[in-house]
């Protein structure tokens, strides 16, 4: 066919696509559907947990105003990124890189000291979170990386450059001190090693290393850190220290029920029993509000979302796109299982964001700039007519 | 070209990640159904307990009272707002702010503020809302209309009240609220947003005394935040009381006659300390004018602190204390006790003084009259200036030797002039002891034989506060020891126990003769013999030095139309217990009138004198 020639040669060039209407047949519907209720559920959750707060101070109607602009934000950026051919990512990968680390020196240097740690930036009156942005930027240079030795995956020689290219970046998450986001990294390489066909001696491999050398690395924890791991053992030696925040978090998640209280009708998050109540915290809200139902529609919504990300990187044209899609996955499963186990005691207590639902613009950005990448490949996934 | 190729999709890999996916979401929701359904009921118990609430139970404050039990700061109920931050939704806080804000008398914003700033340190703690005692009505208001102010609490709380606040206030100061800046570092000593603190005076010096402990309770509350019961309480530790060395009933006995030259405008501001020479007790202290220490208690409004600081007479100093004078004749006493100690006279030493004037290389050194030939007992009792010239400078027409500024420092600063007295009071001058090294330093010129005569007589240079100048009589009345002065005698707790006890503090002892000293007690007595200070139908073996001071313009009104005549009269005494020259005074009184009137001292005879005697004489009289 000579439509099929054509097509050949333009592909090969990012600059070159198919046709408009072709592509926006192969968006995910599913993922799209589920990015829209979550953003959606993030922003009533926001609202459910500030506008009763005696903790908070100005205006009760704030974060909500600002949850939306974010997520108006995070549309457009998502929008506009599924329009591109994600191979323009890969060519940029190396800018990427240096952007990703250039960012994470400047929170190093003028970032803002909040409860204890240097973890964002100010800017024209607003608070930004590199590390958030960093996250998604690595996904997309490993996804490059990997893709590119995808035919000497098996070789040592490939992990130990990733880790190489892993390695700035979290050791200046590390320093902020951010101990949960630095592990988030973690997650991603690893996820995004599996999914390359990386061998599964070297992972495991890995992993018992780090294992052994445990006593080192308790050693190099700051004394909070420290803390937070033993009351995440047993949160009932320190109840007003640093196992409060379990206990608290474990009784308004436990006083949901089934049903829970009503949406704003929980008492933990609004009289000040969970810190951080519209970020960190906010899953413990959620349960105590809307109880084990409101708690499993939410996972629903993440499976499916999920579920629908693993099926873009399945049927990915290529391996970058494949990568990017896993990487993705990774992230969002670490992440939302490291919240959501911090709130009910399965995890010890990190500074993790729940994906859509904690209030947070720079983390929601981000996000929805990954799922517009995975949109991206979704629509220039590998079409029947190449299968 | 592309690649065509599959082989990077791994389906065990997917499939693993997928199951990965599903174990982990399996593992959250079994906890979830764990935590929700199977203890949910537990959970719910817990939370429903965090709603109790631990409240601070306000301590009250010790009080002062006098050497014998007449209470002079005490604490009357009234009642206080406060706001529990976590019990205000903030969608009701700006209505709030506006209904409590015109209540207790405050900007709307200033209450948001307050508020806004107890939610970000501690919002279970409530954060003071009224600056003063608000009325019954408000309070009731407040408690039955309760729904219309979420948050809102009121108080019963203990309210500073001084009785005969002007007569005392510029002893015992007066308390106020702690402010935001301080609160930091005060927090870490247990105070409380809400809590009072000594602003100035014996309040301020012994606030730890006065200070009591918070106890605490903890009340259970509904959903809607009302208090259910209480479940367990702590009792506060009620403060110290502080009991002074004054004796009221000798401070009434001065305030009358002060009080009665100022009214009648005779005076227009007038000082009058009395203590024990044998311990350092200060009995009174009176400064008028003073100020009513209830103003700041009750929040002083703009017109009262007009009032207080346009009256150039600053009546919040404690002129007993913070404010220096010329001594004028009275600092005789150290240009005579440096003499005789260094050896340049004795009690024979005559000086003829045949003139008013002593006439040194062109200067002339004037006296108030020319008392002929006299020795030292008659020259302190008349206080000539001339004998006291010749003492200090000597006379370079008769070739009499004088003891020099270098000897009258060194007495001087011995006897407390120049430096402070270290009485238990906030703001206390130093005064100035001038000698020829200091006034190089200060003035970069040498120093004169003028103001080596001037100095004698006690002017020039030389300046003392009240207190320093009574404090020196007092070490001439004991035989020799500089007791600090103080006001605490004793701090007794809630049941009556004494928990601390002032004993007299030694400064030092002078190094001057007993013998000089009392040839200088028996000067001191014949001033009021037969000198200068003659007192008509004494009753009393009463000691003392009269001195007049001119200074500055003495014409004219002052801000409000009262007399300003620049005349100073002190008169210091003492009294000893028999009319004899031992040192057994229990007793030591100056009296210092300031902007004396003309009338009276044509005469010249020194108010004080008469108002000395008098409040002795009635004092003694009175003695229980």
């Amino acid at each position: 066919m000579s439509v099929r020639a054509i097509s050949v040669r333009r592909t090969s060039s990012p600059l070159h696509d198919r046709p408009h209407t072709r592509r926006l047949d192969q968006v995910d519907p599913y993922l799209l559907i589920a990015t829209l209720l979550l953003i959606a559920y993030g922003l009533v959750m926001t609202y459910a947990v500030t506008v009763e707060s005696r903790t908070l101070t100005g205006d009760p109607m704030q974060y909500v105003i600002r949850g939306a602009l974010w997520a108006s934000i995070g549309l457009a950026v998502m929008v506009t990124v599924a329009m591109f051919d994600y191979a323009w990512l890969g060519t940029f990968a190396p800018v990427l890189y240096l952007a990703t680390l250039g960012l994470l020196a400047l929170v190093m240097f003028i970032g803002v000291s909040s409860l204890g740690a240097q973890r964002s930036v100010n800017f024209a009156g607003m608070s930004f979170q590199f590390s958030e942005v960093a996250k998604v930027l690595m996904i997309v240079v490993l996804a490059k990386f990997f893709a590119d030795r995808i035919d000497k995956i098996g070789s040592p020689i490939t992990i130990a450059l990733a880790l190489a290219i892993l390695g700035p970046a979290f050791v200046l998450v590390y320093r902020q001190p951010d101990l949960g986001t630095s592990l988030v990294f973690v997650a991603i390489f690893f996820g995004m090693a599996f999914m390359a066909g990386a061998r599964i001696w070297q992972l495991v491999g890995m992993v018992a290393l780090a294992g052994a050398a445990s006593p080192l690395i308790w050693g190099l924890l700051k004394p909070y850190q420290q803390a937070r791991l033993t009351a995440f053992i047993d949160p009932y030696a320190d109840p007003q220290g640093a196992g409060w925040n379990i206990i608290q978090s474990l009784i308004a998640v436990g006083s949901g029920g089934p049903t829970g209280k009503g949406l704003t009708a929980g008492t933990q998050s609004p009289l000040g029993y969970l810190p951080i109540a519209e970020s960190d915290f906010v899953f413990a809200g959620l349960a105590e509000d809307l109880g084990f139902v409101g708690a499993v529609i939410l996972f629903a919504l993440f499976i499916v979302l999920l579920m629908a990300a693993l099926r873009i990187a399945f049927r990915a044209r290529d391996p970058f796109g494949m990568l990017l899609a896993s990487g993705v996955v990774a992230m969002l499963v670490f992440q939302i299982m490291v919240n959501v186990g911090m709130a009910i005691s399965l995890m010890p207590v990190t500074g993790i964001p729940l994906p859509f639902i904690s209030h947070g613009g720079s983390s929601l950005v981000s996000i929805c700039f990954a799922l517009g990448v995975l949109q991206s490949v979704s629509m220039r996934r590998a079409g029947p007519e190449l299968g | 070209m592309r690649n065509t190729s599959r082989d990077f999709v791994r389906p065990n890999r997917f499939l693993a990640l997928g199951l990965v996916i599903v174990v982990i979401f399996t593992g959250l929701t079994a906890r979830l159904w764990d935590l929700q359904l199977v203890n949910g009921g537990h959970y719910r118990d817990l939370a429903e307990q965090n709603r109790v609430l631990r409240l601070p139970v306000e301590a009250e404050r010790g009080m002062i009272i006098d050497r014998n039990g007449k209470v002079l700061a005490r604490n009357l109920p009234g009642f206080a707002i406060t706001v529990i931050p976590v019990d205000l939704p903030r969608a009701k806080q700006a209505a709030l702010a506006q209904s409590l804000g015109v209540l207790v008398g405050r900007e709307a914003s200033d209450v948001a503020k307050a508020i806004d700033a107890q939610r970000v340190r501690n919002p279970y703690e409530p954060v003071k809302i009224s600056l003063r005692p608000v009325a019954r009505d408000v309070a009731l208001l407040l408690t039955e209309r309760g729904e219309m102010f979420p948050g809102v609490r009121v108080e019963a709380e203990s309210i500073r009240h001084y009785e005969d606040a002007v007569l005392y206030s510029p002893l015992l100061g007066y308390v106020g609220p702690v402010t935001e800046e301080e609160f930091t570092a005060l927090r870490e000593k247990g105070y409380l947003q809400t809590d009072l603190i000594g602003r100035t005076g014996l309040e301020s010096v012994y606030e730890s005394y006065l200070r009591g402990g918070y106890g605490w309770r903890e009340i259970e509350r509904d959903a809607a935040q009302r208090e259910i019961k209480q479940l367990a309480y702590s009792p506060p530790t009620v403060g110290n009381s502080v009991r002074l060395t004054i004796d009221h009933r000798l401070q009434l006995l001065i305030e009358g006659e002060l009080k009665k030259g100022v009214d009648e405008d005779k005076f227009t501001q007038a000082v009058g300390i009395a203590m024990n020479p044998q311990n350092g007790e200060i009995l009174a202290m009176y400064s008028n004018p003073g100020y009513d220490n209830n103003w700041f208690i009750n929040g002083i409004t703009p017109e009262q602190m007009k009032q207080l600081n346009s009256d150039d007479r600053r009546p919040l100093v404690n002129k007993a204390i913070g404010d220096i004078y010329p001594p004028g004749s009275t600092f005789k006493m150290v240009t005579g006790l440096s003499a005789l100690n260094e050896g340049v006279a004795n009690r024979g030493t005559t000086v003829n003084v045949n003139s008013m004037v002593l006439n040194v290389g062109g200067y002339l050194f004037y006296d108030w009259m020319a008392h002929g030939r006299v020795d030292f007992v008659n020259g302190f009792a008349h206080s000539s200036d001339i004998y006291f010239y010749t003492l200090g400078g000597g006379n370079p027409n008769t070739g009499q030797r004088g003891v020099g500024p270098e000897a009258i420092y060194k007495y001087g600063s011995e006897l407390g002039f120049g430096s402070k007295t270290g009485i238990d009071l906030p703001g206390e001058a130093a005064g100035i002891m001038p000698s020829p090294e200091w006034k190089v330093r200060t003035f970069d010129e040498e120093w004169t034989i003028g103001n080596t005569y001037h100095e004698s007589i006690g002017q020039g240079f030389v300046a003392v506060t009240p207190l320093q100048l009574l404090n020196a009589y007092a070490i001439v009345a004991n035989g020799g020891t500089f007791y600090q002065p103080h006001l605490l005698k004793e701090v007794v707790d809630q049941q009556g126990k004494v928990v601390f006890t002032q004993e007299p503090k030694v400064v030092r002892e002078v190094s001057i003769t007993k013998d000089n000293l009392r040839l200088l007690r028996e000067s001191a007595r014949r001033v009021v013999t037969i000198g200068h200070a003659y007192m008509p139908n004494a009753k009393l073996p009463i000691a003392g030095k009269t001195g007049t001071a001119e200074f500055g313009a003495s014409a004219g009104k002052d801000s409000v139309g009262r007399n300003k005549l620049g005349f100073h009269n002190w008169f210091v005494s003492f009294l000893p217990k028999a009319d004899n020259t031992d040192p057994s005074a229990e007793i030591a009184m100056v009296i210092f009138t300031f902007d004396s009137s003309r009338s009276l001292c044509n005469n010249c005879f020194n108010p004080a004198v008469g108002i000395t005697q008098r409040v002795l004489e009635a004092y003694v009289a009175g003695k229980p």
